[in-house]
């Protein structure tokens, strides 16, 4: 019992040494600090500054009205009052609002053929063509979602009208015409905002990326100072493997569930983000979540040897991890090979675990399979971690030796 | 010394530099490669198909089991049946199916009796693309089967087929997208992507480049090596650098426009030129950072700031005008941004010279920047009086 005692007592000694001088290191280096504190802090309210209104209203719409009827004018009427489209011209001819569409004083074209009244009265389909400015899909969205609203309804009440014109009532009409009553509800991000469904997706990807590029520079420095990363304490003769990566994981996991809960719980609050979930459940996430990252950088971050090579190598690798969390491009359809990819970053499960909880208001019961990939990663990382601890020692022994030789 | 000699001596330098430091081609080549394969790969589809929907069929009927397989029938979506709405809710909500279709029970009946049966459908906005397209989706499919009743009451009561059509839908719309006919997802993010990331790989590789001289006390070493002339020490690397970047720039549109054939109404030769320039912006800017700041680690960690916000503020996603007024003309410090509104004139409208000549004006403006930081850099590589690490 008492050998016990003094395994784990010792164990605990080592491994708070170890802490102790993980944290006087990142504490003494300013670019370490800068990354967590100017990234860590700044990145995610710059983000939400960016996409703070995140819906774009009142699209500048051209408007070519050769119908010149009472129908195309009530359309036109209609879609202005939509709140995806703003009619900010009227033409007279195709010529003069493509010349505008160019200018970029408009995104896109409505256009009613000379002959949309007359068809409407011969009882015969009429169309109207819409143009629309494909640079951002936004403007797009607008111009159809627009369009599309004045037209359901319009195309319902022309019905209506012509069975009641042909002698029914208005009840039999509506019946006739309305067979399938629906109703669309989208609980969790009514307006489509760009804002709701970015931000969640960003959010914890922010803190994987912030302790990443950290700690990549944090080992480069060492590394070019001759030190390692790694070193393990003389007294255990080569064992110990387990204490250097808790303890210093220690530091890393410290300091980032106060970042983590500063971005998860902190932002969207000053921002009047949706908060759906529970505070218990998400700090579930965020612990489990941040010790994953903790292992992830420290088995990447062995390939780092100079302090900057992490930004030129790695920087790049942020806008992909962000496509990665299937927040935009549906997992389902993502091809083969990127979906094991993604299976190598926390981000992927975190992110979607994140927006799950917080914005969609799951609980921890319907997000378990992706916590449960999140363990399997942790266990995998952790013993890469040690095993880059590991073979780090061994080298720095062989150098040494030969040196010695 | 002739300038023309001092900066051919500096380019041998780098050359030496490369060679020893492996870190700038892959930096450079190999990441651009990477980019260019995931960016395409990915988004191959161009649309995404088969996105899961979920569907509580509570009548059991011919009619709902129809719905269910002209739903699934649908390139768009695919049809995964529940039992009941609860389990459906919470794959919703974990994000494992983008929408959840209830058929009431009696849709049937209520269909045969014309007694208006009601569908109700969820969507997760959460998941941008997978829920907007199974909205559009299920509404189409909502609509048919409307129109499939109205077609058999219609034919009962003796309504003409050749009147059928104008009866059904009265109005219809047209509708053409201008600059990118297919809606093809892949074409609309790889077309500013590529170039984003490839600003953002010229600020930081631009930056390392300058700053090492500074890191490594070797800035003296190569003001001497061209006596003390910054500007031919500094045109040598950049020299080096824009034939580098613009090769690779010059791949990617080749790639972009000729091998994926995505639409361009312009010529190519217009987006060759659009490339250099926001090659030699993107350099100027980085020498304006590693000037103002002529620290590498802290110009590094700037230039890493500036470039990953840039993809955002180039309003090629969200807009400009829909974002706050203090970040508008925050927008005019990223060459993407101009680079963008080129694209935009040349490859999406087809202009001429007279809509785009103002982003080349803008683009080439760039290029003054580090005029305004020469001294100071020549004094930081000759006296080396700032903090190294």
């Amino acid at each position: 019992m008492k050998g016990t005692d003094t395994y784990l007592g010792r164990w605990f000694r080592d491994a708070l040494g170890i802490f102790n001088l993980e944290l006087r290191n990142i504490l003494h280096d300013g670019g370490v600090m800068i990354i967590f504190i100017v990234a860590g802090f700044l990145y995610p309210i710059l983000y939400n500054f960016v996409y703070k209104n995140g819906i774009l209203e009142d699209t500048p719409i051209a408007v070519v009205d050769h119908a010149d009827c009472s129908d195309s004018r009530r359309m036109i009427r209609e879609m202005d009052a939509t709140r995806e489209i703003g009619i900010a011209a009227h033409c007279n001819s195709m010529e003069e609002a493509r010349t505008l569409f160019q200018q970029r004083k408009v995104n896109g074209i409505i256009y009613f053929p000379a002959d949309f009244g007359d068809r409407l009265a011969h009882r015969e389909t009429a169309t109207f063509s819409i143009y629309a400015d494909m640079s951002s899909f936004l403007y797009y969205k607008n111009l159809l979602m627009g369009s599309e609203f004045v037209m359901l309804h319009e195309v319902n009440q022309i019905k209506i009208d012509r069975y009641t014109f042909d002698g029914l009532t208005d009840a039999q009409a509506d019946q006739a015409v309305n067979t399938v009553a629906y109703e669309d509800i989208n609980p969790y991000n009514r307006a489509f905002s760009y804002s709701i469904f970015l931000i969640s997706a960003i959010l914890m990807l922010i803190v994987q990326q912030v302790m990443f590029y950290g700690m990549s520079m944090s080992v480069g420095t060492m590394r070019e100072e001759n030190r390692s990363f790694a070193s393990l304490p003389d007294t255990l003769e080569g064992h110990g493997v387990g204490r250097v990566v808790l303890g210093r994981g220690a530091v890393y996991w410290l300091i980032f569930m106060i970042i983590g809960i500063y971005v998860t719980c902190i932002v969207p609050a000053m921002f009047h983000f949706p908060q759906r979930g529970s505070y218990g459940d998400i700090l579930v996430l965020l612990s489990i979540f941040v010790t994953v990252c903790v292992f992830f950088c420290m088995s990447w971050s062995t390939l780092v040897t100079r302090r900057e090579s992490a930004f030129l190598l790695f920087l790049f690798m942020s806008p992909i991890c962000v496509f990665l969390t299937g927040f935009s491009w549906p997992t389902s359809a993502f091809p083969t090979v990127w979906k094991w990819f993604s299976w190598l970053f926390p981000s992927t499960f975190g992110c979607q675990a994140f927006i799950n909880l917080n914005t969609a208001g799951a609980d921890l019961e319907i997000v378990a399979p992706l916590l449960r990939a999140l363990c399997i990663q942790g266990v995998v990382y952790y013993f890469l971690a040690c095993v880059s601890v590991y073979v780090e020692n061994y080298v720095l022994k062989r150098k040494g030796a030969l040196q010695l030789q | 010394m002739r300038f023309v000699d001092k900066i051919r001596k500096v380019i041998r330098r780098e050359v030496r530099i490369w060679e020893h430091r492996p870190i700038f081609l892959l930096g450079t080549v190999f990441v651009m490669a990477f980019c260019t394969v995931f960016y395409l790969s990915f988004l191959q589809d161009g649309v995404p198909s088969d996105v899961p929907i979920a569907v509580v069929d509570l009548d059991q009927s011919a009619t709902s089991r129809n719905f269910c397989r002209q739903l699934d029938a649908t390139q768009l979506g695919r049809v995964i049946p529940y039992e009941d709405f609860s389990r459906a809710r919470m794959d919703l909500q974990g994000g494992r199916v983008t929408s959840v279709c209830v058929i009431p029970k009696g849709f049937n009946r209520d269909i045969q009796g014309q007694r208006q049966p009601q569908m109700s459908f969820y969507i997760n906005g959460l998941y941008f693309l997978g829920g907007s397209l199974a909205w559009k989706d299920i509404l189409t499919m909502v609509n048919l089967t409307s129109g499939a009743v109205q077609r058999e009451v219609l034919r009962m009561k003796g309504v003409p087929e050749s009147q059928m059509g104008g009866l059904l839908r009265p109005v219809d719309v047209d509708v053409h997208q201008i600059g990118n006919a297919t809606m093809n997802y892949g074409a609309y993010l790889a077309n500013m992507m590529l170039p984003g990331m490839l600003q953002m790989v010229i600020v930081i590789v631009m930056i390392y480049s300058l700053g090492i001289e500074l890191k490594y006390g070797t800035g003296r070493h190569l003001l001497r090596s061209v006596d003390g002339d910054i500007y031919a020490a500094l045109s040598g690397k950049l020299a080096l650098y824009t034939a580098l970047f613009t090769m690779i720039g010059w791949t990617l549109v080749f790639i972009l426009y000729k091998w994926m054939h995505f639409p361009l109404a312009g010529s190519i030769g217009q987006m060759l030129l659009a490339m250099f320039l926001l090659v030699i912006a993107s350099e100027s800017v980085a020498v304006l950072i590693i000037g103002c700041v002529p620290v590498c680690r802290f110009a590094l960690s700037i230039g890493a700031l500036y470039s990953v916000l840039g993809l955002s503020l180039t309003g090629f996603t969200l807009p400009v005008e829909a974002m706050p007024g203090a970040l508008r003309s925050l927008t005019w410090i990223y060459p993407l941004r101009f680079y963008y509104q080129f694209y935009v004139q040349a490859g999406i409208f087809g202009s001429g010279f007279g809509a785009w000549y103002p982003y080349v004006i803008s683009l080439l403006a760039f290029c003054f920047l580090p005029f305004t930081v020469m001294k100071r850099l020549a004094h930081a590589y000759e006296y080396l009086d700032y903090e190294r690490n």
